[in-house]
């Protein structure tokens, strides 16, 4: 039974969902197993051409010239042996690699997949340490671990047929020994890789909690707690080192295991030749070409355990990557033909003036959505029905928490309602290309997210084809041309991650500005002046009041100030982690309606 | 110069002083390697001898000794190698421990100004990465040069004793291969720099890709996002290719030499014995030990790549710690008195960097224990800054500042932040729990503090509708919390400090404005009550009514000050707005239909609220 079945059969030590992604790189693979083979017939060759030196000329007193030849062999058989490792190596490597960056791709692609309110709940160092180190860390588990495996249970088996065709009794001692190898690997790569599961969960709440208290550093700091930032630190870390000792050991027991079980095989066969020569029962050639290659019998088995226990790190990596990889996203909705391919017809959102009655071609439609988030209490929004017809300007309003981003997130595709339907132009939501419908889209966050780059590279996110034009205008009208113009580099100047190097309300600025960039139908807005003085806002309503006139509007505010014509508000009532305190004004007592709770404010 | 700019000799000493290696266990971990590493000698060579001698058929009395040797060096071989190990990563692991809590402490005093242009992501790498890559310096760098160099001079004396020349011939190859094999690995790998580096950047653009998700999929930017994780994948890719071309050059140099030293060596054996210059038993014993003796010698050649690793990863964790510290604790800090904590500031001027425009140019400001100040402006006009100096998070490089009379830079910052609470514009929400968030204020509070604290900032309500109330986790960077949920949180944190001045920096931002205007009555309320001192940087109109004073900043001084008039009229006026805009903010605040409040500041009744009242 080779060891890699064993293991495969466990399904812990080969996971199969791993090794099925090693499809694309099985060349290389090969390539490794085969090196590795050959390399074997060296180590045999070598053994046999120093015993047939040493026996020629001890016992036919063989001169240096009768020997020469096989001095030149063995010289050549390790120039062979470092070529093939050479080899070897960069096989190795260019394996692990592949699959360590397909990984990651997945990986990433994924959780886009999954969306905003997933990521939401999921910690972003540990999420993007899995994507870095732990697919890194994969390489050593694909690149070397995987072709030794192969190789532990290819070779030692070519070995002990060789030895058994020279000299019987060495080969039973080394076959004893060597089929308790797959034995001591599996008893102790089980206790290993479950603690060094365990030890990968630290190590990466370690990476989130000192990413937690870095960020959070200011705040510390204004409240004098940077020693409780210190202690946590030196908690997690010195926890580390205890959960990573001990896994160590588990590792360093098992290698100790199948050195002793080498030692003692090879300290046997040492003895059982010496007093089989001292009987005459055995040639020194044959003695001493066995006792040479005996460690060889070993070596492969020991070296695929240690590659297992430095790769168990990538494998508990593997773990959360899976595991991530697994999570699903929104079932696929049951339509048949291309569903979730279709892109909505476009005459709903261009300057198409056929008038429709209104309701039945809204642009935007909820239709008694409710929305609960796992683990939150009251839903975060309940049966809400909503209506923006082609053109309409609507505000959202209501008490903070009352849904009014649930909603805007509902329209963008980022929330999927837990009851009801999302209409957009005409067809449910569900059923849509998510992409196709957000390229109709210009949204604006209420905590924008400026990436690393420049101020321009920001802006383009919205439209990577924008002119310098169109860049300065929406600068212009996002109130941003004096700030941008004040600086050495002007667009060119670099922000910071999280935009550390601008206000909030700057950030809420850009925001606006990519909108304007971003030159869609429908313009969803959230909160868009909430960081904004009474001044800004009112330029701001003058500059945006013409641009927005021709397009479909979503505004969530308490006051709408940015949208200078409004057709309807609608308020929103309380739903959920909403303060009661702030709920009576509204009237409403968690139920919400478009409808009756819309106040006519048609110009 | 500065810690970044040391050669690497320097920057191994500087990570030896900051990790303080337990020496003991290192050498203890040293000599079982050198006795594991001789036990493969011994055994190798003792085999070869036993058979060697066998051959000759001596007697099982000749070769008994060595046999029994051979079969206890067999023994000992694996305990002396676990010894090893266990003894060199324990002692591997303590350091690093002190270097993760030293890369803390040096970072600390640099927030939250000092660390500006820095990515969090790019931290992260090297806390994680670069300090574990220290480890090795131990693990891969030292202990395997040690082991190695003394085993194989315990070798090369047994083989010269033996027969000199094989002795110098196996010592020549030995030699070869430690000196050459390293220089190939280090001279064709490439720039580890580069790596790290490269290594830096896909952190950051992961955790920005996964950070900025919202955005770049309404967009439907996310593939372009994952282009660039790409391009710097395959760069990496690129390094690590050829990295493990020249680990497998260097691995080559070294079987070569193995290969040259045991032929090299049969051959003088060959001649020796036909010389009968040596034993014939020892033939066999020649080229076994130079097999032993090269067993470490890998080890060296993979060490000196991670030398530079390791100085590499030093240096980069040394750069952070280069960063100037900008405020530092006087060494004798004044007492914060107790009593009256009036906040003077004179002409005071600041700026992050001697090439960036004046934060601060002039700036004044008075605010008497008990008063209640709003400060408004522009964006960039320099409340934020404002708010840094009074905290001391950044010096004043002109002018002055005191709190109580004392200048502000007599005092710890610590005792700073205890006398003035702030609730920032980007009070950070820890992951965790309500309860851990809001006790940072005060670790001590009880319970019915902690809900008092809540209560003020109210939240109650919507924490007593949650199913685990205090306990409930409010996610990463407070995630699965509302904006306004965020800054109640943070201003309950303030609260609970109970300190004599409290900072308000744009605390209703992501509130609704009557929410906004709400709480803060009610904070200003709460803390007329107590007699706290408070300034407000806000840019609403509404959050001004009830204080006693606004402040309108712009260019970095005070652009007018007004006590007396409608604060609602001021705060209209801020920044560049010119008579309509005046009037147009007027008719807004008249519209909410709210009296302005003008207690003037240090009267009888905000003198009497005061801190004796506060005790």
């Amino acid at each position: 039974m080779s060891t890699t079945a064993v293991e495969r059969r466990r399904g812990g030590l080969i996971d199969r969902r791993l090794a099925a992604r090693v499809s694309a790189t099985r060349r290389y693979l090969l390539t490794a197993v085969g090196v590795g083979l050959a390399s074997t017939v060296c180590v045999v060759a070598q053994a046999v051409l120093l015993a047939s030196v040493i026996s020629a000329v001890l016992l036919h007193d063989a001169s240096l010239g009768d020997v020469a030849p096989r001095l030149a062999g063995l010289a050549a058989a390790f120039v062979a042996r470092a070529s093939l490792s050479w080899a070897g190596e960069a096989a190795a490597q260019r394996t692990g690699t592949s699959v360590a960056s397909a990984l990651r791709r997945q990986l990433l692609r994924h959780a886009l997949d999954l969306g905003p309110v997933w990521l939401g709940g999921e910690r972003a160092g540990e999420l993007s340490l899995a994507a870095t180190r732990g697919t890194t860390a994969l390489t050593a588990y694909f690149g070397r671990y995987l072709p030794q495996a192969v190789l532990a249970a290819i070779a030692p088996v070519g070995i002990l047929a060789w030895v058994a065709s020279q000299d019987w009794p060495s080969f039973l001692i080394l076959f004893a020994l060597a089929a308790l190898v797959p034995v001591a690997m599996v008893y102790f790569g089980r206790e290993s890789a479950a603690r060094t599961r365990r030890q990968w969960r630290r190590l990466a709440s370690l990476s989130a909690r000192f990413l937690d208290m870095l960020r959070g550093l200011p705040t510390l700091r204004a409240f004098g707690r940077e020693a409780h930032g210190r202690r946590e630190v030196a908690e997690a870390t010195d926890g580390l080192r205890r959960t990573t000792l001990s896994t160590l050991r588990v590792a360093f027991v098992s290698a100790l295991a199948l050195e002793f079980i080498a030692g003692i095989g090879t300290g046997l066969v040492a003895m059982v030749l010496g007093l089989r020569l001292l009987g005459g029962h055995v040639s020194l050639y044959t003695a001493l070409a066995v006792l040479l290659v005996s460690p060889e019998v070993f070596l492969p088995l020991r070296r695929a355990a240690a590659e297992f226990h430095a790769s168990t790190e990538g494998q508990a990596a593997a773990d959360r990557i899976l595991s991530v990889l697994d999570v699903e996203g929104t079932p696929p909705p049951e339509q048949p033909g291309g569903a979730g391919q279709n892109a909505p017809p476009p005459h709903f959102f261009g300057a198409d003036p056929t008038p429709r009655a209104p309701g039945r071609h809204a642009v935007l439609r909820a239709e008694d959505v409710t929305v609960a988030f796992p683990g939150r209490g009251a839903p975060a929004l309940k049966g809400l029905s909503l209506e923006v017809d082609r053109g309409e300007h609507v505000a959202l309003v209501g008490p903070s928490g009352s849904g009014k981003s649930t909603t805007i997130g509902l329209f963008l595709g980022f929330v999927h309602p837990t009851v009801g339907r999302v209409v957009v132009g005409g067809d449910d939501l569900s059923t849509l290309d998510a992409a196709a419908w957000r390229r109709r889209l210009a949204w604006v966050p209420q905590r924008p997210h400026l990436l690393h780059g420049s101020i321009e590279d920001n802006l383009r996110i919205a439209n990577p084809d924008a002119t310098a034009a169109q860049l300065a205008r929406a600068i212009a009208m996002a109130g941003l041309s004096h700030i941008v113009d004040g600086l050495p580099h002007g667009l060119a100047t670099p922000v910071g991650e999280g935009g550390l190097s601008l206000s909030a309300g700057e950030r809420q600025r850009i925001a606006l500005a990519r909108a304007v960039i971003r030159d869609a139908p429908v313009v969803l807005l959230d909160e868009p002046v909430a960081h904004l003085d009474a001044h800004t806002e009112a330029a701001l309503r003058d500059t945006f009041g013409p641009w927005l006139e021709s397009r479909t509007v979503l505004v969530a505010a308490h006051r709408p100030e940015l949208v200078a014509r409004l057709d309807r508000v609608v308020r929103l009532g309380t739903a959920a982690l909403v303060d009661a305190d702030f709920g009576h004004e509204d009237g409403s007592g968690g139920g919400v309606d478009g409808a009756l709770g819309a106040e006519g404010r048609r110009q | 110069m500065s810690d970044a700019d040391l050669p690497s000799a320097g920057v191994v000493r500087t990570l030896l002083r900051i990790g303080a290696p337990p020496w003991r266990r290192l050498a203890l971990a040293a000599l079982l390697g050198v006795l594991g590493a001789l036990a493969t000698v011994g055994l190798l060579a003792g085999s070869g001898y036993v058979v060697d001698r066998a051959a000759f058929r001596p007697g099982l009395g000749a070769i008994a000794g060595v046999l029994a040797a051979v079969e206890v060096l067999a023994f000992l071989r694996g305990p002396l190698r676990y010894g090893e190990r266990l003894v060199a990563h324990d002692a591997a692991f303590r350091s690093l421990a002190r270097w993760r809590v030293w890369l803390y402490d040096r970072l600390e005093p640099l927030a939250p100004a000092g660390l500006r242009g820095w990515r969090s992501g790019d931290l992260l790498a090297r806390v994680t990465d670069d300090v574990d890559v220290l480890q090795d310096l131990y693990l891969r760098c030292l202990l395997p040069v040690g082991v190695t160099v003394a085993a194989a001079t315990v070798a090369v004396t047994l083989v010269a004793v033996v027969l000199p020349l094989a002795g110098a011939v196996l010592a020549a190859s030995l030699v070869v291969a430690l000196v050459s094999a390293p220089a190939v690995a280090v001279v064709t790998g490439t720039s580890r720099g580069r790596e790290a580096e490269l290594r830096g950047r896909l952190a950051a653009e992961v955790v920005d890709l996964l950070q900025a998700a919202p955005e770049l999929l309404a967009f439907g930017r996310e593939d372009a996002a994952l282009a660039a994780v790409e391009a710097t994948d395959g760069e990496l890719t690129a390094i690590s290719r050829r990295r493990a071309w020249a680990t497998g050059a260097s691995a080559a140099i070294v079987t070569v030499c193995l290969g040259a030293g045991v032929t090299a060596v049969l051959a003088l054996g060959v001649a020796a014995v036909r010389s009968h210059d040596m034993g014939t038993a020892m033939l066999a014993v020649l080229p076994l030990a130079a097999v032993g003796a090269f067993e470490t010698v890998p080890a060296v050649a993979v060490a000196a790549v991670r030398a530079s690793d390791v100085v590499a990863a030093g240096r980069r964790l040394l750069e952070l710690a280069s960063i100037p510290v900008p405020v530092i604790d006087p060494e004798r800090p004044a007492a914060v008195p107790e009593g009256f904590l009036d906040i003077a500031v004179r002409g005071a001027r600041l700026r992050y960097g001697p090439e960036l425009p004046w934060a601060l140019d002039g700036m004044d400001l008075d605010v008497e224990q008990g008063g209640r100040v709003g400060l408004v402006g522009a964006s960039g006009a320099g409340k934020s800054s404002l708010v840094h100096a009074l905290l001391r998070f950044w010096p004043l490089q002109g002018g002055s500042a005191s709190l109580g009379g004392i200048a502000l830079d007599a005092f710890a910052q610590g005792d700073v932040r205890r006398a003035v609470a702030l609730v920032d514009q980007e009070a950070h929400v820890f992951a965790g729990t309500i309860r851990q968030n809001v006790a940072l204020g005060r670790p001590k509070a009880s319970d019915a503090e902690l809900a008092d604290a809540l209560s003020r900032a109210q939240l109650s309500d919507w924490v007593a509708s949650l199913p685990d109330g205090m306990d409930t986790q409010v996610g990463e960077d407070g995630a699965q919390v509302s904006g306004g949920q965020r800054r109640r949180l943070a201003l309950a944190r303030a609260l609970l400090v109970d300190a004599p001045v409290l900072v308000l920096d744009e605390p209703t931002a992501g509130l609704d404005k009557e929410s906004g205007a709400r709480l803060v009555a009610n904070v200003v309320d709460d803390a007329r009550a107590r007699g706290t001192s408070v300034v407000l940087v806000t840019h609403r109109t509404e959050d001004l009514e009830p204080l006693d004073r606004v402040v309108v900043m712009d260019n970095g001084r005070v652009a007018r000050e007004d006590t007396g008039l409608a604060v609602s009229e001021v705060a209209g006026s801020a920044g560049t707005a010119g008579p309509a805009q005046v009037t147009g903010s007027t008719g807004t605040a008249g519209s909410t239909g709210s009296p302005s409040r003008s207690v003037p500041e240090g009267s009888p009744a905000a003198r009497a609220g005061g801190p004796s009242g506060r005790h």
